[in-house]
C-alpha cells in the first residue's frame, strides 16, 4: 500500500480498529457473565479495567499508520480550526487585527519595495557590464516615451530603451521573432520589439510583422520580435509597447550623444547573479568597480564611490524617501500593537481554557502536545490572517496607486509580487511566533495541575501581570501612532495651503511628442514658434512654453561655475534649471521681482542671459542682487561649449516640487538659447480652461497632423497631483493611527473585562457587604487609569523621541507643536475611557446573588 | 494505565509479534482469542496487555506479515480474523532461528555460574 492509498483508506483502517476493540470488549463481557457468573454491570468495569484505557490505546494502534509528525500537524490545525469555529469572536478579532497588520505592513513594503539602484551612466554602465564577473548579464533601462506614426492617428507610446541583453537576462523566448543582439546596439540600429497587445490591435496581429518597419517618432524601426502574452519589462510598472535598444542614445541630438556623457545619470541597472555569486559578493566588486570609476572619473563620479547594490529601501531616492521611512515606522508601530494584541486575545483564551488543559494534562496528554497545540492555532490564526492580510494589501494597493500619481520614484511599479508575498509570509510567521510564546511560554512554566484543584476558579494572576504590561505597551505605541498622524495632518494643511509661487487657476498645460529625429534644432524653434504664435490667436489665450512645467515633480539639476567665486569641477554648485518661453513668467502668474523678463531677442545671436528665483538669488549672492552676476552653467546649446551668463532678472519663487522642504533656487533658461527638446505649453485662458483643449488641439494638429498630445492637465490638476502623495500618507496615516486606536481600545477592554469577570465572586461578596456601586465602579476606574497613565508617559516620551528622529523629513515640517500632541494624548484618552466604561458598568451591576449562586 | 507498565511485561522486542505469528501459523484467529490463547497455553505466565496486542497488529498488518477478514465466529459474533501470509510465515522462521541462536548463546553465556 503506498502512503497515498493509506490516506484514503485511513477511515476504513480505523472503523474496522474500533470495532474489533468493542467486539473484543463484548467478548470479555460475555464470558464474565457467562462462566464466571459476575453481573453485567460489573462485568463492564472489569472488562474495560483489564483491557485499560481504550481511547489510548486505539490511538496508539491508528498510530501505526501514521506519518506521525505531519499529521498530528494536520490534526492540530483542524482541531484549532473547529476550537476558532467555536469561539468566532475570537477568530474574527484575531484574524482582522493581523489581516489589518499585516495588509498595512505588506502594503507599504510593496510601495518601499520596488526602488531600484542609483541612476547610472551609460559610459559607467558599459564600464560596470565589461569589469564585473559577477552577473551573468547586466542591463541598463530607461523610460522613453514614443510616437507611433504612419497607420491613422498618431499615438504615444510608452517605450523603454534597453541594453541588448534583456531578454537573455529574464530567461524569456519570444513567442515570434528574436530578442535583441550585441549589434543591434551599433548606433544605427532601429530594431525594436513590440507587446503583444500593441502587435494585436494596433499593428493588426499579422505575423508577417516580424521584418517588417514601423515609424517611431518617425523614423523606421525593424520590427525583429513581439513579446510574450503579458509580458511587461519593468515588471509591475504600466505596460510597455515597445523596446528598442540603447542605440538610439547613440544618436547625437545634443552636442554629445548620451551614451557618452558619464554625468548623465538617467539608467536603471538590473543584473542577474552568476550561480554561486552571493548578492554580498556582487555588491563587493560592484563597489570595487565603482570605486576605480570614482578615481578614475573624479568630476563625475566623486560623488558616486560606490553603492550600487543596495537595499530597496535604502535606494529609495529624493524627498520620497522621509514619508516612506515615516511610513515603515507606522506600520511597524501597527505590527507591534497587532502583536500586543493577539498575544492579549491568546492569553485571555488560555487562561479560559486552563481547566480544559489541566485535564488533558491529567488524562495523559504530553505537555508539549498542548504547547504545540496553541502555538498552531496561533499559526492557523496567523495564515488566516496573512491570507486575508495580503488580500487587504492587494485591493489597498489598487486604491493607492492612482492616488499617489508619479511623485514617488517608480510608485507606478508597485504590485503585489512574488518578494512582497515572501515578506508577508515572513511576516506571518514571525507574527504568530512571536505572539504565540507568551501563552506557550506561561503553560510550560505554571504548575497546570492548579486549577483543577481550586474548583471553577482559576485566579488568573500570571494574566492580570503579563497582560497589563501588554496594554501599557499598546497604549504607547497607539500614542506613538496617533501622534505620528497628527503631524502628518499639520503637513497635510501645511503642504495644501501653501503658497505654489504662480497661479494655477486658469492653466491649461500639455506635452507634445515631437521627435527630435524630425525636428533639427531649426525645425523645432521654427515649429514652436509657429505654435507660439498660432494659439496667440485663439481668443483671451496665452501661450508660452516650459520645460519642466513647476510642480510636477520632475526637475532637472545642472552645476555652474561663479564667475567671482570660480570653484574646482568637483566641487561646484547645483542647482535646479528650467527653460521658458519669454511669456512664460506673465502667463503662468509668476511675479518679476526685480531686472526683467525674457524677451524674443534673447536668442542664440545676442548674449547669453538667465533669470534666477528669490531662492537662487538669496542662496548664492547673499546680502547683494544677484541681477548683473555672471554664472557658466553646465547645460550646452551647442559645440561652443559653457558660455558666461549674465543674471538680467529675479522671479518670485514657484514650487518646481510639490513637495520640496522649501523654495529650492532655480534658474531660467531662455528657450531660444538652450532649444532642448522638448517643452511643454501651458496657456492662461479668460474661461474654463478644460473648454480649450479641443481648440488647442486643433491648432497643433494644423501645424503637424502626426504630433500626439498628452499628458493634458489644467493648473489645478497639477497642483491636485503635486500633493496626492501628501494627501496618500495623511490617509495612510489616519487609517493606521484608527486601527491603532481601535486594537488599542479592544485591547484595555478586554483587559479590563477579563479582570471584572476573574473577580464575579469578590466583587459580589464587597457589594454584598456593603461596598457602594460607585466603589467597585472606582475600582476598575481606578485600574484602567493606572494602565492608561503608564502607557500615556512611555508614549508621550515615545512620541517626542520620534519627532525629533523625524526632524524635517516632512515636506519642511519641523517636530510639530506640542498641542499636537496634546491633541494625540485626549483622543487616547477619549478612547480609554470608552474601553473602561462597559467593564466598569458590568462590575457595579454585578448582582451578589447571582454572583455567588454561579459557583 | 501508563507506558512504563507494558514495558515490564514485554519480553524482549519481537516477542509478541513471534507468539503471535506462531499462533497464527497453526490456525488463523482474532484478537480476544490471541489473549486467551496465550495465557492459557503459557500457563497464565504470560499475560498480553490488550495494549500491547492492537498496536502489535496494526503493525504486522502495516508491514504485510498478517492479512484480516471479518467472520463470524461459531458463538454468532462478527469477529476480525487475522492469518498469516507467506511473508509472515517467512519473517516467522528468520524470527525463530535468530531467536534460538539468540537462546544458545544466553544459555551458554549463563552456563558455567550454574553450580
Amino acid at each position: 500500500m503506498t502512503w497515498i492509498q493509506r490516506l484514503f483508506s485511513r477511515r476504513r483502517i480505523e472503523a474496522d480498529l474500533s470495532e474489533e476493540i468493542r467486539g473484543h470488549l463484548d467478548e470479555r463481557i460475555e464470558e464474565l457473565v457467562s462462566r464466571g457468573g459476575v453481573p453485567r454491570e460489573d462485568a463492564v468495569h472489569q472488562a474495560r479495567r483489564e483491557f485499560g484505557n481504550v481511547t489510548l490505546i486505539e490511538e496508539q494502534a491508528r498510530e501505526v499508520w501514521r506519518w506521525r509528525w505531519i499529521e498530528d500537524l494536520f490534526s492540530d490545525v483542524r482541531f484549532s480550526l473547529r476550537q476558532l469555529r467555536r469561539s468566532p469572536a475570537f477568530a474574527v478579532a484575531g484574524a482582522l487585527t493581523l489581516a489589518l497588520g499585516i495588509g498595512a505592513n505588506t502594503a507599504v513594503f510593496s510601495v518601499v519595495n520596488p526602488a531600484g539602484p542609483y541612476a547610472v551612466s551609460y559610459p559607467n554602465f558599459f564600464d560596470l557590464r565589461n569589469e564585473n564577473a559577477v552577473f551573468d548579464h547586466l542591463v541598463s533601462y530607461r523610460s522613453a516615451p514614443m510616437s507611433l506614426t504612419g497607420s491613422g492617428e498618431a499615438v504615444q507610446l510608452r517605450g523603454e530603451i534597453v541594453s541588448w541583453e534583456l531578454f537573455p537576462l529574464l530567461k524569456i523566448q519570444l513567442p515570434l521573432g528574436r530578442g535583441f543582439q550585441p549589434d543591434d546596439e551599433d548606433p544605427g540600429a532601429r530594431t525594436v520589439i513590440v507587446s503583444h497587445s500593441l502587435w494585436k490591435t494596433t499593428l493588426g496581429g499579422d505575423v508577417g510583422i516580424i521584418g517588417r518597419t514601423i515609424n517611431l517618432d518617425r523614423e523606421p524601426y525593424l520590427v525583429v520580435g513581439v513579446a510574450p502574452a503579458g509580458f511587461n519589462f519593468p515588471v509591475g510598472g504600466e505596460q510597455v509597447q515597445v523596446w528598442t535598444t540603447l542605440a538610439i542614445d547613440a544618436r547625437s541630438a545634443t552636442v554629445q550623444p548620451v551614451t557618452q556623457q558619464r554625468g548623465a545619470r538617467m539608467l536603471s541597472v538590473m543584473g542577474r547573479l552568476r550561480d554561486g555569486v552571493s548578492i554580498q559578493q556582487a555588491g563587493a566588486q560592484m563597489n570595487r568597480i565603482a570605486g576605480s570609476l570614482a578615481e578614475r572619473y573624479p568630476n563625475e563620479n566623486r560623488r558616486y564611490p560606490g553603492t550600487f547594490l543596495q537595499s530597496a529601501l535604502g535606494d529609495v531616492v529624493g524627498l520620497a524617501r522621509g514619508p516612506l521611512l515615516f511610513l515603515l515606522g507606522a506600520v511597524g508601530l501597527v505590527l507591534l500593537l497587532t502583536c500586543a494584541n493577539l498575544a492579549n486575545l491568546l492569553l485571555s483564551r488560555t487562561a479560559e481554557r486552563e481547566r480544559e488543559f489541566a485535564l488533558r494534562l491529567a488524562i495523559g496528554a504530553a505537555r508539549s502536545r498542548i504547547v504545540r497545540q496553541v502555538m498552531t492555532e496561533a499559526l492557523t490564526l496567523a495564515f488566516l490572517g496573512g491570507i486575508a492580510g495580503v488580500a487587504l494589501a492587494a485591493l489597498l494597493i489598487d486604491l493607492a496607486i492612482p492616488l499617489i500619481g508619479t511623485t514617488i520614484p517608480r510608485i507606478a511599479q508597485t504590485s503585489v509580487d512574488g518578494r512582497v508575498l515572501g515578506f508577508a509570509l515572513t511576516l506571518t510567521l514571525v507574527t504568530s511566533v512571536l505572539f504565540s510564546v507568551a501563552p506557550a511560554a506561561r503553560l510550560l512554566h505554571d504548575r497546570l495541575n492548579d486549577p483543577l484543584k481550586e474548583g471553577a476558579y482559576g485566579n488568573g494572576h500570571g494574566h492580570g501581570r503579563f497582560g497589563s504590561a501588554l496594554v501599557v505597551a499598546q497604549i504607547a505605541l497607539g500614542l506613538m501612532l496617533l501622534s505620528g498622524a497628527s503631524l502628518l495632518m499639520a503637513a497635510f494643511v501645511h503642504v495644501t495651503r501653501r503658497d505654489p509661487g504662480f497661479q494655477p487657476e486658469r492653466l491649461l498645460t500639455f506635452s507634445l511628442g515631437v521627435p527630435d529625429s524630425q525636428y533639427p534644432r531649426a525645425r523645432q524653434l521654427e515649429f514652436y514658434n509657429q505654435l507660439l504664435e498660432r494659439l496667440a490667436r485663439v481668443p483671451s489665450a496665452r501661450a508660452a512654453l516650459a520645460m519642466p512645467l513647476p510642480l510636477t515633480g520632475s526637475s532637472m539639476t545642472v552645476g555652474f561655475d561663479i564667475a567671482e567665486r570660480p570653484a574646482p569641477p568637483s566641487a561646484r554648485p547645483s542647482s535646479d534649471i528650467a527653460i521658458v518661453s519669454p511669456g512664460f513668467f506673465q502667463t503662468a502668474g509668476i511675479p518679476l521681482l526685480e531686472g526683467r523678463g525674457f524677451t524674443d531677442q534673447d536668442d542664440s545671436g545676442h548674449p547669453p542671459v538667465l533669470i534666477v528665483n528669490r531662492a537662487f538669488s538669496d542662496k548664492f549672492f547673499p546680502g547683494a542682487t544677484a541681477v548683473g552676476k555672471r554664472i557658466q552653467s553646465g547645460a550646452l546649446s551647442d559645440a561652443r561649449g559653457p558660455q558666461m551668463r549674465e543674471i538680467v532678472g529675479i522671479v518670485g519663487n514657484a514650487r518646481q516640487s510639490p513637495l520640496g522642504s522649501q523654495s529650492e533656487p532655480i534658474y531660467y533658461f531662455p528657450y531660444r538659447q538652450l532649444p532642448w527638446c522638448c517643452p511643454s505649453v501651458i496657456v492662461r485662458t479668460a474661461g474654463s480652461p478644460a473648454s480649450l483643449e479641443s481648440s488647442v488641439r486643433s491648432v497643433v494638429l494644423s501645424i503637424d497632423r502626426q504630433l500626439p498630445l498628452f499628458d493634458v492637465r489644467t493648473g489645478n490638476q497639477i497642483l491636485a497631483l503635486g500633493v496626492t502623495p501628501v494627501t496618500f500618507l495623511t490617509v495612510l496615516m489616519v487609517s493606521f493611527a484608527a486601527i491603532g486606536l481601535l486594537l488599542t481600545s479592544i485591547g484595555l477592554y478586554g483587559v479590563l473585562s477579563y479582570a471584572v469577570v476573574k473577580r464575579t465572586r469578590e466583587i459580589g461578596i464587597r457589594i454584598a457587604l456593603g461596598a457602594s456601586r460607585s466603589a467597585v465602579l472606582s475600582m476598575v476606574l481606578r485600574r484602567s487609569a493606572m494602565l492608561v497613565a503608564g502607557g500615556l508617559i512611555i508614549g508621550v516620551v515615545g512620541s517626542i523621541a520620534a519627532r525629533r528622529f523625524i526632524g524635517g523629513m516632512l515636506f519642511g515640517l519641523h517636530g510639530g507643536s506640542p498641542l499636537l500632541l496634546l491633541c494625540a494624548v485626549s483622543v487616547m484618552v477619549a478612547a480609554a475611557w470608552l474601553a473602561t466604561y462597559l467593564p466598569a458598568h458590568r462590575a457595579a451591576s454585578i448582582d451578589p446573588i447571582l454572583a455567588l449562586r454561579s459557583e | 494505565m501508563n507506558s512504563g507498565s507494558a514495558e515490564n511485561r514485554d519480553l524482549f522486542p519481537g516477542a509478541l509479534e513471534m507468539m503471535i505469528l506462531q499462533i497464527l501459523r497453526r490456525q488463523p484467529s482474532h484478537g480476544y482469542a490471541l489473549v486467551q490463547h496465550i495465557r492459557r497455553t503459557s500457563k497464565d505466565l504470560l499475560q498480553v496487555e490488550e495494549g500491547s496486542l492492537y498496536p502489535a497488529l496494526q503493525r504486522m498488518l502495516k508491514a504485510g506479515l498478517v492479512k484480516t477478514r471479518w467472520e463470524v465466529s461459531p458463538t454468532g459474533r462478527r469477529v476480525r480474523t487475522y492469518e498469516i501470509t507467506t511473508r509472515g510465515a517467512k519473517h516467522l522462521d528468520r524470527e525463530l532461528s535468530n531467536f534460538e541462536r539468540m537462546l544458545e548463546g544466553i544459555n551458554l553465556v549463563l552456563a558455567p555460574m550454574k553450580p
